[in-house]
């Protein structure tokens, strides 16, 4: 719209007519349209018609003052620019303008070279400004794309069981829906445990977001941790036919965390090493001290992750598509919710991955050790 | 007659396409379902239905614009430019809230606009009146 170089619309109220005549010469050759008005009034009315991008004015006119000109273009359009050019020894006045929205003043009298430059300057500063609302704009439409998605996803469920007692209570007398009843509640049951999980899944991301476990650091020791995990999916395990294995060493694997919080993240990289793993197939978790961090590494033998999905891997919602998602349940929110778990711990999580031979789901947090020892340090500093 | 109509329902939510396939299966309409917006064009082409019903977010968030686009506007679907389609979402978004620019949402305005979960007998009203014998 209004790049380096390119024509603007120039707005000039002076009710000097050489003046006017210099500026509209001077501007002109810049490569800008200018339209000169001899009082506020028709100034303003210039203004509205015009839309320029920059407005200089005269402070001292007869009629309607300057200052009024500058507060009425600025409610007109508060990204237009406003110059105001001031007489001899009036830089209380300029100062006013400034105070009603005016971007800088010009003082009488002024070569061309001081109008050429504060024109141009005016105009980059418009530039930037019509940047900004660009980039604001853009933001506001992500946000609300996002939440139209969060809304989406939160209501199929919903709508999905909605729908099947509607259709019920509609052909119950028909008999239309006759040996339909049985699999639409079951059916039912299903889309509402995945409404739940939904719900507990975005209640978990939306209390990591509050930001307290930066504060809630206690040592949790992951070598017990993860074998209780791993106890627990023993059954869902050998139903989906998959062997755990946990190599984990006796001590060392303390990290600084809040237990929950770790259950949550290992329980996600768990869950999903066996949701996608195939028949058969082995799920193993090894960890180790590495310095100043505890690494502990997921690795299954299952479908594997495209590499362009790599980077989208932990954003909430996101999920592979493809003929394991289709039949795996899942909310897109489990990789999200680890991601935020590690980094609010100042930990990371990376991942490596073949497919159709298996992923490796890699965290490191900093050890209970060493985190102490540096909120020492940072108590001790004044 | 209408009710012997065939309805394509494009949709990849399983559930939604039971559902629905039940209420217009009871008033006597054919139903054919298609599991995402590629399938559900192959079909129109294939059985030729008398109206087309058609998600909006399926494995993209806009995927049901781009199959209206396509029938509405692709050399490919000539033939089938004017079947009525009835856009269905759980989104509030309307499409003319969607494209708020004239020219976009005239490219891609369904026949009608409904939200899920469909109030069955509304829908099945809008069916009877989109439905064109054939």
């Amino acid at each position: 719209m209004s790049g380096p170089g390119e024509q603007e619309v120039i707005v000039v109220i002076d009710d000097d007519a050489a003046m006017r005549l210099s500026c509209r010469k001077i501007l002109a050759k810049l490569g800008h349209r200018v339209e000169t008005f001899e009082d506020g009034t028709q100034g303003l009315e210039g203004v509205s018609r015009l839309r320029p991008g920059l407005v200089v004015v005269d402070l001292k006119m007869p009629g309607l003052s300057g200052l009024e000109v500058v507060a009425r273009v600025r409610e007109l359009d508060p990204l237009v620019v406003v110059v105001v050019i001031t007489g001899y020894a009036t830089i209380d006045t300029a100062v006013e303008a400034m105070k009603a929205g005016a971007y800088d003043f010009l003082p009488k009298p002024f070569s061309p070279e001081e109008l050429r430059l504060i024109v141009n300057r005016s105009l980059e500063r418009r530039r930037l400004s019509l940047e900004a609302r660009r980039a604001e704009m853009d933001r506001e439409l992500l946000r609300r794309r996002f939440v139209t998605f969060v809304s989406h996803q939160l209501q199929t469920p919903l709508a999905a069981v909605h729908q099947y007692l509607s259709v019920l209570q509609q052909f119950e007398e028909t008999g239309a829906v006759e040996g339909k009843r049985r699999e639409w509640i079951e059916r039912c049951l299903r889309r509402a445990e995945e409404m739940q999980t939904l719900i507990r899944d975005w209640l978990t991301l939306a209390r990591l977001e509050s930001d307290r476990l930066a504060r809630e650091r206690a040592p949790v020791d992951l070598g017990q941790i993860i074998p209780n995990i791993l106890a627990t999916y023993e059954p869902l395990a050998a139903e989906e036919r998959v062997t755990l294995e946990a190599r984990l060493p006796e001590t060392g694997c303390t990290v600084a965390g809040d237990p929950n919080c770790l259950n949550v993240l290992f329980d996600n990289l768990i869950t999903n090493a066996i949701k996608y793993n195939r028949p058969e197939g082995r799920i193993s978790v090894t960890a180790g001290c590495q310095g100043e961090e505890v690494e502990v590494a997921v690795a299954d033998t299952g479908v594997g992750i495209p590499p362009q999905c790599r980077e989208r891997l932990f954003d909430e919602f996101f999920r592979v598509r493809g003929e394991g998602a289709k039949k795996t349940p899942g909310t897109g929110l489990g990789l999200a919710i680890c991601k935020r778990i590690v980094t609010e711990l100042g930990g990371s999580i990376t991942v490596e991955s073949e497919p159709g031979a298996g992923s490796t789901f890699r965290v490191r947090l900093p050890a209970w050790r060493a985190a102490a020892a540096r909120e020492d340090r940072t108590e001790s500093t004044p | 007659m209408a009710a012997s109509a065939t309805i394509l329902l494009i949709d990849d939510d399983q559930d939604f396409r039971a559902s629905v396939r039940a209420a217009l299966e009871a008033r006597g309409y054919q139903v054919l379902e298609a599991e995402s917006g590629d399938l559900g064009l192959k079909m129109l082409v294939e059985h030729r239905p008398q109206v087309v019903v058609l998600d909006i977010m399926m494995t993209s968030a806009a995927e049901g614009y781009g199959v209206t686009q396509a029938i509405r506007w692709q050399e490919a679907y000539r033939d089938y430019r004017n079947v009525p389609i009835i856009m269905v979402s759980s989104i509030e978004e309307t499409p003319d809230e969607r494209f708020s620019m004239a020219g976009e949402v005239d490219m891609i305005r369904p026949d009608q606009y409904l939200t899920k979960p469909l109030d069955i007998p509304r829908f099945l009203e809008v069916v009877k009146a989109v439905a064109r014998p054939t």
